[in-house]
């Protein structure tokens, strides 16, 4: 008869993520490869704003782009023809990417020579947030139609984004978006937190948002 | 839904777990979820048997264990249950409470030989 006994493991399912995630990202800084995790709800404009970013920042960086979907390449063919180096990493039916398959995916992209490769993460503000990719920095895109009070129902997401981009504040007069009210919401959550307002379509704002990346980027590489 | 590649995750490292260890039986795997945690207990009871499929753990019992949501408020120090409380001291009505238990996703233990 066979002697059953308990014995301990102890071991954190996140932790292991986490620990994946700083080597990674040690990993990142020795080549001097900044690596941006873009987050948002679907349809807030991160490819939009992308494709501004890119073909304002494409004559002082070399830049990649990873666009992680469940399915599909629709983004990665718009992002393609702004001529920066682009890889689609599908998730097969999961909500978000881990460290590993960030991993991954940087490899099939190659980020030999590249200065900055932007992670276009799958459009959910719950999952990406619980999960460390190994990113540089984290920036959340925010859209006016989707309401000033996001934070109060994503507060994870909030508290871990180094940066937030409140998008199409075009339309801000036909929505009742209150951009002090957030303000207000996120000093509790996460008052480290930068805000820029910018408008993806017209360029508006956007000059703030280059700014942020450029010193970043230095800051990264010293 | 994101279960599955977790739960693939937690049977690999109990894999390697048992294979440094020289298990060779696991009877039951314990894990511990914390109420706030994103990872839904119902969910990973129902990939399980899709997980442990063709691994040492195919025969595995799963065991899984609730960590309470407690916090400790920012102002008066008192600890709730904040799930219960809606996030609320109800000592002293303060909000925002800093959290202490409840986020965690565990492997705990193995009954095995």
């Amino acid at each position: 008869m066979d002697t059953y006994k308990v014995i301990e493991i102890k071991e954190s399912v996140f932790e292991n993520n986490d620990h994946q995630a700083n080597l990674l990202r040690d990993e990142l800084k020795e080549q001097k490869t900044f690596l941006l995790n873009l987050m948002s709800s679907p349809g807030s404009g991160k490819t939009t704003t992308l494709v501004q970013t890119i073909n304002a920042l494409k004559h002082e960086f070399s830049i990649g782009v990873m666009e992680a979907d469940i399915d599909s390449d629709v983004d990665a063919k718009i992002i393609s023809e702004t001529g920066a180096k682009v890889i689609q990493v599908h998730t097969g039916g999961m909500c978000h990417l881990d460290a590993d398959m960030t991993r991954q995916g940087l490899k099939g992209l190659g980020i030999q020579g590249i200065d900055l490769v932007f992670l276009e993460n799958v459009g959910n503000l719950v999952c990406p947030a619980e999960f460390d990719t190994g990113a540089s920095k984290n920036a959340m895109i925010l859209s006016v139609p989707e309401g000033d009070d996001k934070p109060l129902k994503y507060p994870l997401m909030f508290s871990i984004v180094d940066v937030l981009l409140i998008n199409k504040i075009d339309v801000m007069d036909f929505f009742d978006f209150d951009i002090n009210l957030l303000k207000n919401k996120l000093v509790k959550i996460n008052p480290e937190i930068q805000v820029i307002p910018i408008c993806a379509k017209t360029g508006e704002g956007i000059e703030g948002w280059l700014d942020w990346i450029r010193d970043e980027i230095k800051q990264w590489n010293t | 839904m994101h279960e599955l590649g977790i739960v693939i995750n937690v049977v690999k490292t109990v894999e390697d777990f048992a294979q440094k260890n020289g298990l060779t039986k696991i009877d039951t795997l314990v894990l511990q979820i914390g109420a706030m945690s994103p990872v839904i207990p119902t969910f990973v009871e129902n990939c399980y048997p899709i997980a442990v499929k063709d691994t040492l753990l195919e025969d595995t019992k799963l065991q899984i264990e609730i960590i309470p949501a407690n916090g400790r408020c920012n102002d008066c120090e008192h600890v709730f249950n904040v799930i219960q409380h809606r996030a609320t001291c109800p000592n002293c009505k303060a909000d925002s409470p800093e959290m202490i238990s409840g986020n965690e996703f565990l492997i705990k233990e193995v009954v095995a030989c």
